[in-house]
């Protein structure tokens, strides 16, 4: 009952690296790798393919398993499990390690993992115990063990300079900076910056649901608090809000102390060095109802609900016909302060869409209106003060994009499609994602932020900014 | 001062090596000179001879080029094993990046090259002993990686020696290894739970949840191991890593279930025993971790070991995981289904989380549907309606279906809703696409079906009107129906249902609609498919046996009879014949023996009267049964088999509650108590407890000194005596420990009180800090300090100096 391992896929489904598999057969991860493919081959949508995949055991010996994967860039990465595991167990682990990646190597693609095999293959090897458990996973702890990748460790390396045991002082020596030798698993010790800072980002995303009346029926604004910290020493910090009411169902780091957290809603921590997320959280707009959800009659849950306004409005008119249909989207901006930024709107067309013609333009505050003019069978575009079309015919999804939509403007696509013999069948609803910079829809505030130190005094800079991002999906 | 002076020198020239080191590699990641790693992987196998001599020189720089190109080569799925006896010689290199990269080739060849491998033990057994923990636990993880049974004996005193290491990360690479060797060999079984008895008094939350691993692995059934640590484990599941808490609650849950007395719900209320308030109350705040796999194991216990008042708490967190990832959403959502079909008022009123989005995969597609039906009620029937009817026009095929049964099953859930429900179908009926046509049918002829049998129960010939109108509409489209199944479910509805006491009517006894549906199904009966055929012979014979008088109709009905019997399809045929005997006791003037149908003909067997016909073709219909949760009622959540779909793969079975549960005083652990008692058994094995946890830096340089082993094995023979006493039950012995249980208590409370206070006096302080000067953040320095060494003292962590 564990993880049996990690494969990376690339694009066309071959395994760049795999960590190794203490199960009896190289077949095994074979099988999986199959079945991944198998299945991405078999289904319409990449997204329909099932996350877990059950893989038939291949002969008597072995039992059956399951294949866990997730789709990252140009990567899938495969952990196939056996025995009786928890799903989440695997995907926990998988984006655990994905965040590594990250952390190591920047941008997480083909060729950066090629480019820096020998560190992906410590990785797993110090993350994942060859019995399948997760081992150290704290980036702050396997930095110390796993060098990242850097030039000048190259150039070392190539000139022969056992630099290693240079930056590894403390191998050997026994010095307090070696390896696990942080009381804070999740902190490295010995940490020293010229200028200490710490920086906070306030990240929330709303996801809504508009029905075909242009009622909001379901709205929901999911937080995070991402932190960088570039403190010496062992600082411990603590910050509190002005308004925590606003915070409801929280996840935090495990540095946070949680009695702290739930008496008295302040962060008390010792951060890991460099970057974390602190805390997600989910912005309750009715705080009073939410401690007794079921207690909840529905007219409670609707007023919670009504409360968040969608920052645009969506006038769609779609009519469809034996082979085809046209469109006339509106899109007006709501807000009267902040500007919505990269609005990417997604129309999934259905089976059969082609011939594409779409006008973009821009309704109040005047812009050009300039004919787009697509043809069939091709992916055109046109562009309208900045905001543009695109159709991807192998997913059949049109895409409206506008870099940047002022407040109350408004913005408008029409056009046309055609589906050759077949009837249309769109999918009826349009998929907007949006930015909106320096705003938080919660105008949650840090109150105060202290930093106590138990040997150093310095006082860091402190920095906190907000930022909103949004998933709409309105049905027409 | 000099010394000291110097130190802080390299120290800054170290220091100002990392940023150098740091900035170039920023900017240096995207340029071409840092690709000289890619060469090895898209290197051919020409270079192969050179690695043999690579391997062998001298430089630390031809040996990691030569290693690296192995990995690379293993990563193609080259098997490279015939370079092991080159590659265990650099096994003891001083070069750390070297000897990784040595340890993972090592352990990925040890099993085809056993010989080879006993090579390199000896290095490994030297590494055991090094001052560098990760040495150390590297050496180890390797040796117990190596599955050569000869060395089984080697890895086990290498176990026992790292179980009693100074270093918790050590301790739990050991513990990591136990399940290991118990896989090569289990002829060390009695070792190897000496060893996990010894670390289960490991008070490092870094290592306790790779010991649970161990035990698990190696004696799940020794559950009597874990009485007298349980309290201590439930209290220290906070501080615990998160991987080791997913362990540990595993291991709770499935003591709380096998010695804790079950909670008891009766009309005062609920009586839970204390210890499992206790394991509830410490898995608590674990709600709130990032980590979904912990939240999940969390909401296993709240669900299966606490009191029905408790699961509500669940509730939220679960709704919190949906919005992780697609992936957990997908995993997620079939937890919460199986729990929403348990208990569905817990979730009912958070419904709008489990609204469909068009870009959902098709799996939580389907969940999601199944939820809302779940969950439908009274209150929410009507939002919940109109996103189903909404979901119809999903462009997948197996979504619509889903969606239309599901309003079909809403609608038999809330009767009120009825109404709207069959509003919505009957407009489905009219729509563009055949899918959405064909299951509506289906699901109007089980809403008919299920309804009818309620009202008039078995007398299904006066059925009540509200229904029949929707069979007449039905019949009414007969001509835009094209979906085979449909049609004959149509066809089928018609017949079953046209009998009509209205004196109006132009057959009498038959509905106006229905002699029309024949007729133009006649018509068509060649073209039909053998579904829809079949059940136009059924409606013929039904409305015979009605109205059997009637010119016209007979002869329709002859029409269709003598179609069927030279049908192509045997079944056709055969059905015709069927029915064509069973009339024949009817009496009808039109049917004449050259279409098959001979009522006069001498035949020897039994003919009916024309009310038995009727009570055969229509009575004792089964009604619309659904029976799909009888599968589901054993499902148990966290388990791969409820996401797959399989249940026969959940072989983690939860245990079935020990109703009575285990005297609790077992669970009273001596460790709390380290002042002696009047038994000496029970004092020597207390001074084991209290010697373990506590940690020194000055032991650094010995690390295997840390623990005795001979304490290990005192303590399990005095397990044994332990219970031996349990069972006398002598007075004095029982009695003794209830002293012990209020000297335990008295020591916790006081324990509490003085970390409360120190909390207090700091909090006091802040506070005072904050009202008179904002920005002094040096206040408290001394008071901070203190706390963390408090703090290190808990968590058994060696202090840092």
């Amino acid at each position: 009952m564990a993880l049996d391992g990690i494969i990376i896929l690339d694009h066309y489904g071959r395994p760049i690296i795999q960590s190794g598999f203490r199960s009896s057969t190289t077949a095994y991860s074979l099988l999986h790798i199959d079945a991944v493919n198998n299945a991405l081959q078999k289904a319409e949508r990449s997204a329909d393919v099932d996350s877990v995949i059950y893989v038939p055991p291949s002969n008597t010996a072995n039992g059956s398993s399951a294949c866990c994967h997730v789709e990252v860039g140009d990567l899938r990465f495969l952990c196939p499990v056996s025995g009786d595991v928890d799903p989440l167990l695997a995907f926990a682990f998988l984006q655990t390690f994905i965040d590594i990646l990250r952390e190591y190597l920047g941008t997480v693609s083909a060729a950066t993992l090629r480019d820096n095999f020998d560190i992906v293959y410590q990785l797993f090897e110090e993350t994942l115990d060859s019995g399948g458990h997760p081992l150290t996973t704290y980036s702050n702890a396997l930095r110390d063990i796993v060098i990242p990748p850097s030039l000048l460790n190259k150039l070392l390396s190539v000139t022969g300079t056992n630099f290693n045991s240079t930056i590894n002082s403390g191998f050997g020596a026994g010095a307090a900076v070696g390896p696990f030798s942080s009381p804070l698993p999740w902190r490295k010790t010995g940490v020293r910056y010229n200028n200490n800072e710490i920086y906070f980002d306030i990240i929330e995303q709303l996801k809504a649901i508009v029905n075909k009346n242009g009622t909001v029926v379901s709205s929901h604004v999911h937080g995070k608090i991402e932190a960088n910290a570039k403190l010496s020493g062992t600082p411990d910090c603590s910050l509190n809000f002005t308004n925590p009411q606003v915070l409801d169902d929280c996840a935090l780091h495990p540095c946070v102390r949680l009695h702290r957290w739930n008496r008295d809603k302040m962060l008390s921590f010792v951060p890991p060095d460099g970057r974390f997320t602190l805390m997600d959280y989910t912005f309750s707009s009715n705080p009073l109802t939410s401690p007794t959800p079921t207690q909840q009659s529905l007219p409670s849950v609707m007023s919670s609900r009504s409360n968040l306004a969608i920052p645009f409005m969506i006038k769609a008119i779609v009519k469809l016909e034996d082979s085809g249909g046209s469109f006339d989207v509106t899109l007006t901006s709501r807000y009267s302060t902040h500007a919505l930024e990269n609005i990417v709107a997604d129309i999934n067309l259905g089976a059969g869409a082609g011939g594409i013609r779409c006008n973009v333009s821009r309704g109040s505050g005047g812009g050009g209106f300039i004919n787009a003019g697509g043809s069939r069978n091709l992916d055109t575009s046109g562009a309208s003060s900045g905001a543009s079309w695109s159709f991807d015919a192998q997913r059949t999804v049109l895409r409206w994009e506008i870099p940047i939509v002022s407040p109350s403007s408004s913005w408008s696509l029409h056009g046309s499609f055609s589906t050759g013999t077949r009837a249309p069948r769109p999918s009826h609803a349009i998929r907007v994602r949006f930015d909106i910079s320096s705003h938080t829809y919660s105008a949650l505030k840090v109150g105060q932020l202290k930093v106590t130190n138990a040997k150093e005094n310095y006082k860091p800079y402190k920095g906190v900014r907000g930022r909103s991002s949004g998933e709409v999906e309105w049905r027409w | 001062m000099s010394v000291d002076y110097l130190n802080t020198i390299t120290e800054n020239a170290s220091r100002l090596g990392m940023r150098i080191q740091e900035s170039l590699s920023e900017h240096t990641r995207e340029m071409n000179l840092a690709r000289s790693n890619v060469s090895y992987l898209e290197a051919d196998d020409s270079k192969g001879r050179n690695i043999r001599k690579q391997l062998d020189s001298s430089s630390d720089r031809e040996k990691l080029d030569s290693m690296k190109r192995l990995i690379a080569l293993i990563s193609k799925g080259r098997n490279v094993s015939e370079y092991f006896a080159q590659v265990v010689k650099n096994v003891a290199s001083q070069n750390l990046e070297i000897r990784k990269l040595v340890y993972i080739y090592v352990l990925r060849y040890a099993e085809q090259e056993p010989d080879l491998a006993l090579l390199s033990i000896n290095t490994f057994q030297k590494d055991l002993n090094d001052s560098n923990p990760f040495i150390r636990a590297m050496a180890l993880r390797v040796l117990s990686g190596i599955r050569v049974p000869m060395v089984g004996n080697i890895v086990v005193l290498a176990i026992k020696k790292c179980a009693a290491d100074f270093s918790p990360y050590v301790r739990k690479v050991a513990a990591l290894a136990i399940p290991k060797c118990y896989q090569l060999d289990d002829s060390h079984l009695p070792s190897l739970i000496e060893t996990i008895t010894k670390m289960l008094n490991d008070t490092s939350p870094l290592s306790i949840g790779s010991v649970a691993v161990a035990f698990e692995a190696v004696c799940p059934t020794r559950l009597d191991l874990i009485h007298q640590r349980y309290r201590r484990m439930c209290k220290l599941l906070v501080e615990v890593d998160e991987w080791g808490q997913i362990d540990l609650l595993n291991l709770l849950l499935r003591y709380a279930r096998t010695m804790l007395p079950r909670p008891i719900v009766n009309s005062d209320g609920e009586e839970v025993d204390h210890d499992i308030e206790l394991l509830l109350s410490s898995a608590e705040p674990l709600l709130q971790s990032r980590n979904p796999a912990v939240v999940l194991a969390v909401v296993r216990v709240f669900w299966y070991a606490g009191p029905p008042s408790v699961h509500v708490k669940v509730v939220r967190p679960l709704l919190r995981l949906l919005h992780i990832s697609k992936e957990v959403e997908r995993v997620t959502l079939s937890y919460i289904l199986v729990l929403a079909r348990i208990n569905a008022s817990l979730f009912s009123p958070h419904y709008v989380h489990f609204f469909m989005l068009s870009d959902d995969s098709r799996q939580a597609k389907a969940e999601k549907i199944q939820l809302l039906v779940c969950l439908v009620n009274f209150e929410n029937h009507q939002p919940i309606f109109r996103e189903l009817i909404e979901y119809t026009e999903d462009p997948n095929d197996q979504v619509v279906a889903d969606c239309i049964a599901a309003i079909g099953k809403c609608a038999k859930m809330v009767p009120e809703s009825m109404q709207t429900c069959l509003a919505a179908l009957t407009e489905m009926i009219n729509n563009n696409h055949d899918v959405v046509v064909s299951n509506a049918i289906l699901v109007l002829k089980y809403l008919v079906q299920t309804q009818l049998s309620q009202i008039s129960g078995a007398n299904a010939v006066n059925p009540s009107q509200s229904s029949l109108s929707i069979v007449s509409s039905l019949a009414r489209k007969i001509d835009h129906i094209r979906h085979p199944q449909a049609r004959a479910c149509v066809v089928w509805l018609v017949g079953q249902y046209c009998a009509s006491d209205q004196v109006t009517s132009a057959p009498t006894g038959i509905a106006e609609w229905a002699p029309d549906v024949l007729r133009k199904t006649a018509k068509t009966f060649p073209k039909e498919d053998v579904l829809v055929k079949l059940q136009i012979i059924t409606l013929a014979a039904k409305l015979l046996v009605l109205n059997p008088a009637e010119q016209t109709l007979g002869l329709i009905v002859r029409y269709v009879f003598s179609l069927a019997r030279y049908d192509l399809n045997y079944d056709v045929r055969d059905r015709a014949r069927v029915l064509s005997s069973l009339l024949a006791g009817v009496g009808s003037p039109v049917l004449t023996p050259e279409d098959g149908i001979t009522p006069f003909e001498d035949r020897g067997g039994v003919v009916l009267r024309s009310e038995q016909v009727k009570v055969v073709l229509f009575n004792g219909k089964t009604n619309a049964t659904d029976d799909e949760h009888a599968e589901h009622s054993n499902m148990i959540i966290g388990a791969l088999g409820v996401i797959v779909g399989k249940t026969t793969l959940s072989d983690t079975i939860l245990p079935d509650w020990h109703e009575e549960g285990v005297e609790s005083t077992l669970r009273d652990s001596p460790d709390d108590t380290p002042v002696s008692h009047a038994s000496n058994v029970l004092s020597v094995s207390s001074s084991t407890g209290s010697a373990t946890p506590v940690l020194h830096p000055s032991r650094g340089n010995s690390p295997s000194a840390g623990l005795s082993t001979t304490n290990g094995r005192k303590w399990a023979s005095n397990l044994d005596d332990f219970f031996k006493e349990d069972v006398g039950s002598d007075n004095e012995a029982s009695s003794e420990y209830e002293n012990d249980d209020s000297d335990e208590e008295y020591e916790d409370q006081a324990e509490g009180e003085d970390e409360e206070d120190e909390h207090d006096e700091q909090e006091g302080q802040s506070d005072e800090n904050n009202d008179e000067e904002e920005n002094s953040e040096e206040g408290n320095e001394e008071d901070r300090n203190s706390e963390g060494n408090l703090k290190n003292n808990e968590t058994g962590y060696e202090a840092f100096g």
